[in-house]
């Protein structure tokens, strides 16, 4: 873990780094041993410089900053962020995910980070701390960082001032920030917006959840553009006809569809150990991820119906356990 | 003070507010008690959704807070059952728009009223939430055998001060903590410190009744319906086991019973 408590240090020892994606992909392609590092310079007497590592300003493609947000709690906003994370970093984009739940952290347990956690963006915004110090990477995927909500404090006392700043000094070092938005409408959801070019909304087919969502877009801002990603399908209960269809949900939000995500209970598996669904080998639910992030990437992949596809395995499942004939005996 | 004004909150969303508020209201009523059903989700309102009564709302709590209706001009009388109230929340207004002290007005005036008073909480720990606790004597703490809302649950108790907090543990799926995938009821307990109220097993019953807004404890016959009528009853202060999904799966049973397969 030693590695992980010196991210300046690296900076300032390898050649050049250009922004900190750069050093990570530098960081990514060699041993990160930091043995190997002091050798090639010894590191200084003094203790190591608090001065933050200026990043060159304005490279031409700057990164996209997108919210993630829902109205309605528990649809899965901090597992998408999460798993949308790892996907693009898979496709060798950098990437940090950002908490916006001040006080409810999540996103931490969810990447199986929480205890390599030190410093968080309120500690960055009060400058008790640089940048760079706050951010924490992924277990596995090098070009993916954390940037942690502060655990113990208010989601009022950040300024909306503050979130743009941060979040546009983050878009000139990453080619992706997902901020993942805390549940509801008050000031931790503007203050998770305000930063952000793009929204994504998450909903579940249920009438509660899509009424949420369909507040939560009157609330954005007018040019932001908003995308919907529908989570926790289950194309067995569409059939049977109690739960919205996908195109039911599109009926009353009339939002740009990015994705539809069966529902899987892998998730609560991968969510309780740390790991990315997306890396679940065969997961219906990981898939779909992996298919939302190659969209968001301006690829043309095209949305599969899922209730059209022979579900075998729900099926069984449904006959063995829920049927509702079987159930009342 | 009577104690009859309970908060149902969780910290973190989704893991079941609303649908317990709900069903234990319909279960209380089923007890012969008076129940007002509160809902402090100003802005992001959904009990009236989920007991489906949205078409029959007037007045609203900031209304009533701000002094523009009288309690029985904003409460809607459930129809289908005697009894059951609801107080719904203000969908166009901020939860700003209400102090705290109003809100715990507005709580102890139901209080007087009625023999139970469930005020649905907002996910989260701001505004919202501190106004639904306001006027709060004991507290039910909502939550799910999963890191994260275990966590938030955590943290929410600590901010509830010196309340009464007791668990609802929902969504547990006996075969996951049977194989060791999902913690049990007694470590979630366990790790929160709280007593026990509640367990409520995932169900997809659970979705349809919501989004038809027929609450799955109107119906006696439900799987879920028993569940609650529990949890009313040791809400009550009757001295009975919360009903225990043991190892073996509670539905494995039942099935057993009444299909005799397996």
């Amino acid at each position: 873990m030693s590695n992980e408590v010196r991210p300046q240090e690296e900076l300032i020892a390898l050649p050049a780094p250009k922004t900190i994606g750069d050093a990570l992909a530098a960081a990514a392609a060699q041993p990160p041993e930091p043995v190997a590092v002091a050798a090639v310079e010894p590191p200084p007497a003094e203790p190591a410089p608090k001065k933050r590592v200026r990043m060159p300003r304005a490279t031409e493609a700057k990164g996209r900053a997108i919210v993630i947000t829902s109205g309605k709690g528990g649809v899965g906003k901090t597992t998408v962020t999460a798993n949308l994370g790892a996907a693009l970093a898979d496709a060798g984009k950098r990437v940090v995910v950002f908490d916006a739940d001040v006080g409810l952290r999540n996103l931490d347990v969810v990447m199986g980070l929480e205890n390599r956690v030190r410093m968080h963006a309120l500690d960055v915004i009060e400058e008790r701390c640089e940048l760079d110090e706050a951010l924490v990477r992924d277990r596995v995927r090098r070009s993916l960082l954390l940037l942690p909500a502060a655990q113990n404090r208010d989601k009022d006392e950040i300024e909306p001032e503050d979130m743009t700043d941060l979040v546009s000094e983050l878009t000139e070092q990453f080619d992706f920030v997902l901020i993942d938005c805390p549940a509801g409408i008050e000031q931790g959801f503007r203050n998770a917006v305000v930063g952000a070019q793009e929204a994504i909304i998450v909903t579940t087919p249920e009438v509660s959840a899509v009424r949420d969502a369909d507040r939560v877009a009157g609330l954005l801002p007018n040019d932001m553009p908003a995308r919907l990603i529908i989570n926790r399908l289950r194309p067995a209960l569409v059939k049977k006809g109690t739960m919205m269809s996908v195109d039911d949900v599109l009926e009353v939000l009339r939002l740009e569809l990015v994705g539809v995500i069966p529902d899987d209970r892998e998730v609560i598996v991968a969510t309780n150990r740390g790991n990315p669904v997306v890396d679940m080998p065969g997961s219906a639910t990981g898939q779909a991820l992996r298919r939302i992030a190659a969209r968001l990437l301006g690829e043309n992949v095209p949305i599969p119906d899922l209730t059209q596809r022979k579900d075998w395995f729900s099926n069984v499942l449904s006959k063995l356990n829920f049927s509702r004939a079987d159930a009342k005996g | 003070m009577r104690g009859n004004i309970f908060v149902i909150t969780s910290g973190k969303g989704g893991v079941g507010k609303t649908t317990t508020t709900a069903n234990l209201g319909v279960a209380l009523a089923r007890l012969g008690k008076q129940v007002a059903l509160v809902d402090a989700d100003i802005g992001l309102r959904n009990l009236d959704l989920v007991l489906g009564l949205e078409k029959r709302i007037v007045y609203d709590v900031v209304d009533l807070a701000e002094g523009r209706c009288q309690p029985r001009q904003a409460l809607i009388k459930d129809k289908r059952i005697n009894g059951l109230f609801l107080m719904p929340a203000a969908q166009t207004k901020d939860k700003e728009s209400v102090s705290e002290t109003q809100m715990a007005r507005v709580a102890h005036s139901l209080g007087a009223d009625f023999d139970v008073v469930l005020i649905d909480c907002p996910a989260g720990i701001e505004h919202g939430f501190r106004n639904a606790v306001a006027g709060a004597d004991e507290a039910i703490v909502v939550t799910m055998p999963e890191v994260s809302a275990i966590r938030d649950a955590d943290r929410v108790i600590g901010m509830l001060g010196s309340r009464r907090a007791r668990l609802v543990v929902n969504r547990v799926r006996p075969d996951m903590v049977r194989t060791g995938d999902m913690l049990s009821v007694d470590d979630v307990a366990e790790i929160l410190g709280r007593e026990v109220l509640g367990v409520v097993p995932d169900d997809e019953e659970i979705i349809d009744t919501t989004n038809r807004g027929q609450p799955v404890s109107l119906d006696p016959s439900r799987r879920l319906s028993a569940m609650y009528a529990i949890m009313a009853r040791r809400l009550m202060g009757e001295d009975i086991k919360p009903l225990e999904i043991d190892a073996d799966g509670l539905w494995t049973k039942l099935r057993r019973i009444m299909v005799g397969q397996r």
